[in-house]
């Protein structure tokens, strides 16, 4: 099957820093991927790249099987919504229609729900809106498009938790109806998690994972309790991390527990909890710092 | 070709961006027609009218980019159609617009500037003669002056202020250039034996001959743009 | 995720929670299993991830496919069900039992008589 988005070598060089280095991956069809990173990772960058707002200094860059720069064939299958975007001087109602004309999926049935939900006034300009409201209306207009390739970047900037509950649920809700390949790009992994089937973790211009999130779920635990019973609990486990305070230790432990494991955790009286996906992305990031690129051990591809 | 269509019909959400062409000249019009009435002197002459709508087409031409460039990006369309879609209604705009101009100032003639003698649309040369010649001279240097403002929108959403005023100095450059050049080779009379002897259709191919270029110059400026 | 955790992975643990409910006999024999995309909304994740929890079970001949209807309980799901968790109840429950007792000074005995105690009230 044809990759929804493939992209070979990539590279932006940008005033003398590398943006993104040499960046490999395909992300299938029909499927929700995570782009995580810190900020400044590339992850902004790599999107506008995708998207054909921006030029890679190399590499090749293809959706949906042609290069998207100037393509209009490709960029009309194609929305991209980000924090911060600039709108004409329009009002909600007028920006929401105007959308509505170029993509040939557009719902108006689903976009008048989310305006609802979202409480978004139709008659005011949005420059006078909210930070929120404003980006309530990027996700309007991200969802209601059912482009084939979906692509957000930070999209809930100024957005409660609420509301941003509000974006997952229906993203989910409407991506199960109507499938599509979205790449959502957060810093916020913990609320998102359950939404990703896989996830890709930049690092300084870098892919230092690109992995199923289901593959990273269970791979790392913290144990902790008395000193003793972790030495013996993670005798002859791959270790991480380990903190002390007077007879009490706890260690992270790189492999994942079974139910014997947890049960033989419970007879030593230790508390046992998974890293969550947010700790492991914040991991493989940190490892990425640490070294080198070239002996990065953190960096799995996993077809 | 269909998005050219939809890339217009968002231009046109904007009513405001095209409402400027009409609006301002319209103001100082009743302006000028109020002046007239109560007597404080005929007008005569197209000062105003010119500088205005040479004005607010730049303006109109520039804002068509600049506000609507970054949003018709992110819903998938391309610079290339962007622009098309543009210039086509600039098109459009300017050749309705030229018509209506041609209609009042022959409107005007008719009645004798307005029964005041008021003579607002009249310019001299360039807009008398045949309706038909007159219609077009307008649409050409509309068009020409909504192009060059499309350009200076480009040039700023790809290169912001400085790349704005190293553009306006380039052009001033190079008009001081072809000055020295005409001075060096002794040329000031042929230049303006040419300017005098030009017809009315020799004008017009000279607007539309330079719509083209500010148009060529827009398109290779907005290849590259990034918002 | 209603009640999952970041502990293993997510379609593992949602065909553990139908497993739990189908040895629990909340989901009989022949009744019907949730959809994907019901999986997907209740616990608020990718309904690929849903999918492929219903496949695991489906795998392991718990749950069937009927044909344009859906996936529904196997006959003597159940009871295969409780088969394997007899199995592993030693494992499970009787072992940390008798650690947490040998750590107490609670012998065999004493252990015993304190099950029938418990036991009693069943």
């Amino acid at each position: 099957m044809t990759p929804a988005i493939s992209v070979a070598g990539v590279t932006r060089r940008y005033r003398g820093q590398l943006a993104l280095d040499q960046v490999t991956l395909d992300l299938e069809p029909g499927s929700i991927t995570g782009l995580l990173g810190r900020n400044g990772a590339g992850k902004t960058t790599f999107l506008r790249i995708v998207a054909g707002h921006e030029f890679a200094s190399a590499g090749t860059v293809a959706v949906l099987g042609a290069s998207p720069a100037g393509n209009q064939a490709v960029l009309r299958r194609m929305i991209f919504i980000r924090e911060g975007q600039a709108y004409p001087d329009f009002r909600v109602r007028q920006v929401v229609r105007a959308a509505s004309w170029f993509y040939p999926n557009w719902s108006h049935e689903l976009a008048g729900a989310l305006l609802d939900e979202f409480g978004l006034p139709l008659d005011r300009k949005v420059g006078n809106l909210s930070r929120g409201m404003r980006s309530a209306v990027g996700i309007v207009i991200g969802l209601a498009a059912r482009a084939e390739v979906t692509l957000f970047d930070e999209p809930y900037a100024g957005l409660d938790a609420v509301s941003r509950q509000l974006f997952y649920d229906r993203l989910l809700a409407d991506y199960a109806g109507h499938p599509r390949t979205v790449l959502l790009s957060t810093h916020l992994i913990d609320e998102a998690a359950g939404l990703f089937e896989r996830v890709v973790v930049l690092h300084r211009g870098r892919v230092v994972l690109n992995t199923a999130a289901d593959d990273l779920r269970g791979a790392a635990t913290s144990v902790s309790g008395p000193a003793i019973a972790v030495a013996e609990f993670t005798a002859g486990r791959p270790v991480w991390d380990s903190r002390r305070i007077a007879s009490q230790e706890s260690a992270v432990v790189a492999a994942a527990l079974d139910e014997t494991d947890r049960a033989r955790a419970a007879a030593l009286h230790l508390h046992l909890e998974p890293l969550t996906l947010q700790q492991l992305v914040v991991r493989a990031a940190g490892t990425a710092a640490a070294s080198p690129p070239e002996q990065t051990t953190a960096q799995r591809t996993s077809a | 070709m269909s998005t050219w269509i939809r890339v217009a019909r968002y231009q046109l959400t904007g009513r405001a961006t095209y409402a400027g062409l009409w609006v301002g000249p319209a103001l100082i019009f009743l302006l000028n027609l109020a002046l007239a009435v109560t007597g404080v002197g005929a007008r005569q002459g197209a000062g105003s009218f010119l500088i205005i709508i040479s004005f607010n087409s730049l303006v109109t031409g520039a804002l068509s980019i600049t506000r609507q460039l970054p949003f018709a990006l992110a819903l998938g369309v391309s610079r290339r159609s962007f622009y098309a879609g543009t210039a086509l209604l600039a098109g459009a705009i300017a050749a309705v617009y030229g018509l209506g101009v041609t209609v009042l100032e022959l409107i005007e003639r008719a009645t004798g500037g307005w029964g005041l003698n008021l003579h607002y649309f009249r310019v001299p040369h360039l807009l008398a003669g045949p309706w038909f010649l007159s219609w077009l001279t307008s649409f050409a240097g509309l068009a020409l002056l909504l192009a060059w403002g499309m350009w200076f929108g480009i040039i700023y959403r790809r290169w912001n202020l400085r790349g704005l005023l190293a553009f306006i100095a380039a052009q001033a450059l190079a008009l001081l250039a072809v000055v020295v050049i005409i001075r060096w080779v002794h040329g000031w009379h042929g230049a303006g034996h040419f300017f005098t002897t030009l017809t009315t259709g020799g004008l017009i191919g000279l607007l539309a001959a330079l719509a083209v270029a500010m148009l060529a110059g827009g398109y290779a400026t907005i290849r590259r743009v990034t918002v | 995720m209603a009640g999952l955790d970041e502990g293993a992975p997510l379609f593992v643990q949602i065909a553990g929670r139908l497993a739990d409910e189908i040895a629990d006999g909340g989901l009989a024999e022949g009744g019907q299993v949730p959809s994907t995309n019901e999986l997907a909304a209740y616990y608020r994740i990718n309904p690929a991830t849903a999918a492929k929890g219903i496949a695991m079970l489906a795998d392991d001949g718990l749950v069937e496919k009927r044909r344009g209807i859906g996936m529904f309980v196997a006959a003597g799901a159940r009871a295969r069900l409780l088969a394997e968790r007899r199995k592993r109840f030693a494992e499970r429950y009787v072992e940390p039992l008798v650690a947490e007792a040998s750590r107490l000074g609670i012998g065999a005995d004493e252990l015993v008589a304190l099950i029938r105690e418990g036991s009693a009230g069943l």
